[in-house]
């Protein structure tokens, strides 16, 4: 690592598409001979950040510095002759060969003319020696199979001759094999040529094995950066990806494994217990997806028909009470939901607005409390009472009194129910 | 020399090259790697030698007869002069249609894509049929083809303003794609409604006109359109090695240091300059720029920079011969050309796309 040269500074960066602004002003700075992993959930915005920092998104505020020049100030050759990108996939709907593909990567610096020097038939010649596709240089590109089409747009950007490579997702479709290749490569340039590489992945373990630092994105920030073993930590990425994660270290060779519960799932028996879910306007098709995923056995109600929640509740087959749309929940239905509420194991209440109308399924919330079942309630009610007087505030506050247990993010709400469910 | 001495000089001669070979495996000098298949170097000579003799057989047919016409009688060399110019005419306004259409197919990635796409037979038909119906084509020289040219221009202005609506001053290429047709559904409406109305006379010097044929322009309008043309495919062969790489969609061709905006707004401006060029010259004629550079892309590649100059080669010489087989077929009636392009060239191209389209687009 060349110390105090920045590659890539990003300042306070907004950045998006028209009615959609995916950055929120992230900052980071990587320096130039780095080895960085950009990790994060699907939508993140990890796609996007690349993007900007070739300008081919401008940022709305904020700037972006290419080896300290602001990127949408540099010509466009100059600013290819600093950074490349590895695209997701490469699509050519003509039938070049490899080789005029691999060409490609010379085009801004061959001049208005585009005449090949010998230099630049030397450099594609060595970018597809290095990644292997020397042999298919004849072949049709569209012919290959998508990891050899992959590293023929590797060999491209290779030929570029950038300073800082940023791989999207490049590398997730190759064999073992040439995983384990490309990635060589990649280390080979960047300890032997001080080539900075950001590379855009979501195998996490493989990430921390192999960078320097880890940027983790969330939601359009960069929500945690360091070395792996400050961002690789269990309750940080469980929170992140919204799933219960686990970080172990091996042993012998100190390499971080992260696991998720699938892995899991294959060791302990599924002994989902039984819950009764309130919920309404939209608020329960997340916890209903992600407690049918966990194995529970899952009923609700009331709803009201028309509710995207009991559309939602229909389509995956949960046992459901209706009632009547857009009026109060009336006595027989409340009765049909007191009964499947006491054969619960416990009962969630998810982060509905509650109003006149559907209040009385708090009472469901209270008769189940006494009769000794778990009561979770989401924390928050203040911002979703439309009741006259706060009463759902007051009913709330009596049942937290009573012993029922707050919630905020689905993944503490599953994980509490699980240690519950253990003893 | 025995048959013990042959076979062993033989086996010398095998282990040579299989060290060649195995040399090239091992340098990566590409001066010893690098070279075309043999197949598609003889298909390129086949093709440059065919060209000359192609132009020299259109310049022996016509409705007088089969044959070199005798330059020493006045209507031989009469007859002769005629041929030729018709051939400069053929060469010209085929090259401005190919070329066109290679560089809309490549900036449009589509394959349906030709020089009339973007409205400029829609913009130019129009023109030229409000100058013909409103009698200034024949009241002043030289006003049909400048104001078929002017309207096409404006035209392409036109559908780029309204693709660019709604995304930020780059309109994407399907928006492109659909303001063009719906610009030139307009265009033609119209049209059919002035012709409707129109005189008998005016209907016919109208549908004539865009039926297109080769008949020779006046000598400035030749000498205009011939810079304009030359200027044309010597602007689009400048940009050839940007359209290979937009080919792979205008984000990876920013990623390799190109404007891929400029590009496409140049490219649109220089193939749109040809084709409304080309109508101005010699009316509507189909088929050429959609056709031909599908063929030249599935014989020689898809690299630009050979292909952009073989086509409107290609071009050239496919409208000249069309244009000698639709004044001698029939003689002394003459078929309109645009019939004879798609009619006669039609099966001819078919034939060859099927069994090379692979070489061309993907599947």
């Amino acid at each position: 690592m060349i110390m105090g040269v920045s590659a890539l500074t990003f300042r306070e960066v907004s950045a998006g598409y028209k009615h959609r602004k995916v950055l929120d002003r992230v900052s980071f700075s990587l320096q130039a001979g780095e080895f960085v992993s950009l990790i994060g959930p699907n939508g993140s915005g990890k796609s996007t950040l690349l993007k900007t920092a070739s300008a081919f998104i401008k940022p709305l505020e904020g700037t972006v510095e290419l080896f300290g020049r602001d990127v949408c100030h540099l010509p466009p050759r100059e600013r290819a002759s600093l950074l490349g990108i590895v695209p997701q996939k490469l699509e050519s709907p003509m039938a070049f060969t490899v080789e005029q593909i691999v060409t490609n990567g010379r085009v801004a610096s061959m001049g208005i003319l585009g005449s090949a020097t010998s230099t630049d038939r030397d450099l594609v010649e060595r970018a597809m020696i290095y990644t292997d596709v020397l042999a298919l240089r004849d072949r049709f590109f569209g012919e290959l199979s998508g990891g050899e089409q992959q590293r023929v747009a590797l060999a491209m950007v290779l030929a570029q001759e950038p300073k800082l490579i940023m791989l999207d997702e490049s590398i997730s479709h190759l064999d073992i094999n040439h995983r384990n290749e490309v990635l060589q490569i990649l280390l080979k340039l960047n300890r032997e040529e001080q080539l900075t590489i950001l590379l855009v992945s979501h195998d996490l373990s493989l990430s921390a094995a192999i960078s320097d630092r880890l940027l983790l994105m969330q939601d359009g920030t960069i929500r945690a950066a360091g070395i792996p073993q400050d961002v690789l930590k269990a309750d940080l990425l469980s929170s992140v990806y919204n799933c219960d994660l686990q970080v172990r270290q091996d042993l012998y060779t100190g390499a971080l494994q992260v696991s998720g519960p699938v892995e899991g799932q294959k060791r302990s028996s599924p002994t989902g217990c039984r819950v009764h879910v309130i919920a309404g306007g939209g608020s329960g098709i997340e916890l209903f997806r992600r407690l049918l995923l966990e194995g529970h056995r899952v009923t609700a109600g009331v709803l009201n028909l028309l509710d995207s929640d009991a559309e939602a509740a229909r389509a995956l087959n949960i046992d459901t009470v209706f009632d009547q749309p857009f009026s109060p929940i009336g006595e027989p239905a409340l009765q049909r939901a007191s009964r499947l509420s006491e054969a619960a194991d416990a009962v969630i209440v998810s982060h509905v607005p509650f109003g006149e109308g559907n209040l009385v399924n708090l009472d469901l919330a209270a008769e189940a409390l006494r009769k000794g079942r778990r009561v979770y309630i989401a924390r928050g009610i203040e911002g979703r009472d439309y009741t006259s007087g706060r009463q759902a505030t007051a009913k709330v506050k009596a049942l937290m009194d009573a012993g029922a247990v707050g919630w905020e993010s689905l993944h503490e709400l599953l994980s509490v129910l699980h240690e519950h469910q253990k003893h | 020399m025995d048959m013990s001495t042959e076979f062993r000089l033989r086996r010398v001669l095998k282990t040579d090259m299989a060290l060649r070979q195995e040399r090239m495996a091992v340098c990566a000098d590409n001066r010893f790697t690098q070279k075309k298949p043999p197949l598609q170097r003889f298909r390129l000579v086949l093709f440059l030698l065919a060209v000359p003799l192609l132009l020299i057989i259109s310049l022996m047919l016509g409705p007088s007869g089969i044959g070199f016409p005798d330059l020493d009688s006045p209507v031989g060399s009469a007859i002769a002069s005629l041929r030729f110019s018709r051939m400069l005419m053929g060469m010209m306004t085929g090259a401005a249609l190919a070329a066109s259409g290679v560089v809309f197919q490549a900036l449009l990635r589509n394959p349906l894509a030709e020089p009339y796409v973007l409205g400029v037979s829609g913009g130019a038909g129009l023109g030229a049929t409000i100058s013909i119906l409103a009698g200034a084509s024949l009241a002043l020289p030289m006003s049909l083809p400048v104001v078929a040219f002017l309207s096409a221009v404006l035209t392409l202005l036109l559908v780029y303003g309204i693709a660019s609506q709604g995304s930020a001053g780059q309109p994407s290429v399907y928006s492109l794609i659909l303001s063009g047709v719906i610009v030139s559904a307009i265009c033609s409406s119209i049209i059919m409604f002035l012709v409707s109305t129109a005189s008998v006379d005016g209907m016919h010097n109208v549908i004539w006109w865009m039926l297109g044929s080769l008949q020779p322009a006046s000598t400035a309008q030749q000498q205009f359109s011939a810079v304009l043309i030359a200027g044309g495919i010597a602007g689009c062969w400048v940009l050839s090695s940007r359209l290979n790489a937009l080919v792979l969609g205008r984000e990876m061709a920013h990623y390799q240091g190109i404007n891929a905006g400029l590009v496409i707004v140049v490219g649109l401006l220089f193939s749109t300059l040809l084709a409304a060029t080309a109508v101005s010259l010699s009316g509507m004629i189909g088929f050429v720029g959609l056709i031909v550079p599908h063929v030249m892309r599935a014989s020689f590649g898809p690299d630009h920079r050979r292909l952009l100059p073989l086509a409107a080669l290609g071009g050239g010489v496919f409208l000249v011969i069309c244009d000698a087989v639709a004044r001698t077929i029939l003689a002394p009636i003459e078929i309109p050309v645009g019939v004879v392009t798609a009619l006669v060239g039609g099966p001819f191209f078919l034939l060859i796309l099927q069994r090379r389209m692979k070489q061309a687009w993907i599947a």
